[in-house]
């Protein structure tokens, strides 16, 4: 069974290409962990323009992650103590409280312990943009996907959808509106 | 007639299987040692193979037929890129590599795309260096016979894998196509992927053995494992090469490891019972591959001579 709530894949003369790209696909965006975000997606290839396109919609996005979501702040005489209980955040963390309060504002006296020698609470700043991340991510597994000659790109995104468009030819205004207008054709059939 | 062979087995004890096979005036072609197992390519003459095969037993050995053994194979990709390898090319230069060939991988610089795709003077001559190659393709089948441009110039025999069931008479360029292969974005292992790592083996194994068809039309002056054995007899230095094969063999002769420009007059110079030197009856000239040289037996046509 899919993961994803539809799951189209269409290439006009080539069944067999068309099975098989479904498998691909699937198969690099599991490798990716993206197919939880995703919720549908339709393909379509035009092997004899040839063009590969893309049009997927997203599971809503995720709240970017603050040092208050992967540590506890605590506010203590000198400043504030912050524990770190999601290790692979830590580096990120780091950085962003280093370009706060400055280098010499921030130490770290144990593994999973910072202080910061300051009167400002750092639990609202931003340590990752978690769907800044997944949107590169993304970006990178269909350009993994899209047969590798096809490299004339482009990529629309927009809040809740994409649409990625791989060509050998030169992307034209014409060829855009026509893979609208397919990806249309496949989700009103 | 010489049986190819691969013997599998511990460490311990392994040189007396070597030293059988030389005393039955058979070859080694290659040895691997991987901690306390030991993998053994072998030349065995076919009628002595039982001797061999009661030593394997002793010894708890295993002894499987290596039909492609001394061959090289090259296994092309349109590109290096992660689209094309790791799974299939990787997959497929394994189970060559299991077979007994000598296998080579081979991405193009601009091998990709369906009106793009182009192959250059110096790649050809590479792929042309070997026995037979294998050119991995993907799922479309249009792509796959307008590729053809990619191996039209090449003389060895090319099997060509692709995705979806083409008719033959829409490749004459090719040896023979393979399907239901194709572009994949995992590692082969259900049945069904197995199997289509065999087809492509018998379909290698089919090339190579017309290629030994037509040399034996004009048969070489002497065989490439009696050049393989002179060479590392007179040429000490070979051992000193750092190749996991120092000398790889072809059906028409073989590649030694050693720079041309310093190395081609010792080879050259290597002397065989018959009283012939190996310059009189074959050209040495250097490889595309690296700074290697490469050694043609001359056939019987050319030298008048057979031993």
């Amino acid at each position: 069974m899919d993961p994803l709530e539809v799951y189209k894949v269409e290439a006009p003369g080539e069944e067999f290409g068309a099975a098989k790209y479904r498998e691909i696909i699937l198969d690099i965006l599991q490798d990716l962990g993206l197919v939880r975000s995703i919720g549908r997606l339709y393909v379509y290839i035009d092997i004899e323009k040839p063009y590969f396109a893309v049009y997927g919609m997203l599971r809503g996005s995720l709240p970017p992650l603050r040092v208050g979501d992967v540590a506890d702040v605590v506010r203590t005489q000198e400043g504030y103590q912050v524990k770190v209980n999601e290790e692979e955040h830590l580096a990120d963390m780091l950085r962003v409280l280093w370009e706060k309060y400055g280098r010499d504002k921030v130490e770290q006296p144990d593994r999973d312990l910072l202080t910061i020698s300051s009167d400002v609470s750092p639990a609202d700043l931003i340590v990752t943009d978690v769907d800044a991340e997944f949107r590169r991510d993304l970006t990178d597994a269909l350009i993994r996907i899209a047969p590798e000659g096809f490299r004339n790109r482009r990529n629309e995104m927009t809040e809740n959808s994409f649409l990625f468009i791989a060509s050998e030819e030169t992307i034209t205004p014409e060829l855009i509106e026509e893979v609208r207008e397919k990806i249309r054709g496949m989700e009103n059939a | 007639m010489l049986e190819p062979v691969m013997f599998t087995g511990g460490v311990y004890k392994h040189d007396l299987v070597i030293e059988l096979v030389e005393d039955l005036g058979g070859y080694l072609l290659q040895k691997n040692v991987t901690q306390s197992e030991v993998i053994l390519l072998l030349l065995v003459p076919a009628e002595d193979l039982r001797i061999l095969e009661d030593l394997t037993k002793e010894l708890r050995g295993e002894l499987t037929r290596a039909p492609l053994a001394g061959t090289e194979v090259a296994v092309v990709t349109p590109t290096l890129a992660i689209h094309h390898l790791p799974h299939t090319a990787c997959d497929v230069a394994e189970y060559l590599r299991r077979n007994g060939a000598k296998s080579n991988m081979i991405g193009l610089a601009r091998g990709v795309g369906r009106e793009i795709a182009q192959i250059n003077e110096y790649e050809t001559a590479l792929i042309n260096e070997h026995d037979a190659a294998v050119f991995l393709f993907g799922n479309f089948a249009r792509c796959i016979i307008k590729k053809e441009e990619l191996y039209k110039g090449i003389n060895i025999p090319v099997v060509v894998t692709g995705g979806p069931e083409i008719p033959k008479g829409e490749m004459p360029y090719a040896f023979e196509y393979v399907s239901s292969v194709g572009r994949i974005a995992h590692r082969s292992k259900k049945a069904n992927e197995i199997g289509n790592l065999d087809r492509i083996i018998a379909a290698v194994g089919r090339a190579l053995d017309k290629m030994r068809a037509d040399i034996e039309k004009d048969p070489l002056t002497t065989s490439p494992p009696r050049v393989m054995d002179a060479v590392r007899e007179q040429v000490p230095d070979i051992e000193r090469s750092y190749s996991p094969l120092p000398i790889a063999l072809n059906l028409t002769g073989c590649r030694i490891k050693l720079p041309y420009e310093e190395y081609h007059d010792a080879i050259g110079a290597v002397r065989f019972d018959e009283g012939v030197k190996l310059k009189e009856i074959a050209r040495i000239i250097p490889s595309r591959m690296k700074s290697y040289t490469l050694v043609r037996i001359l056939p019987e046509s050319e030298t008048g001579m057979v031993f």
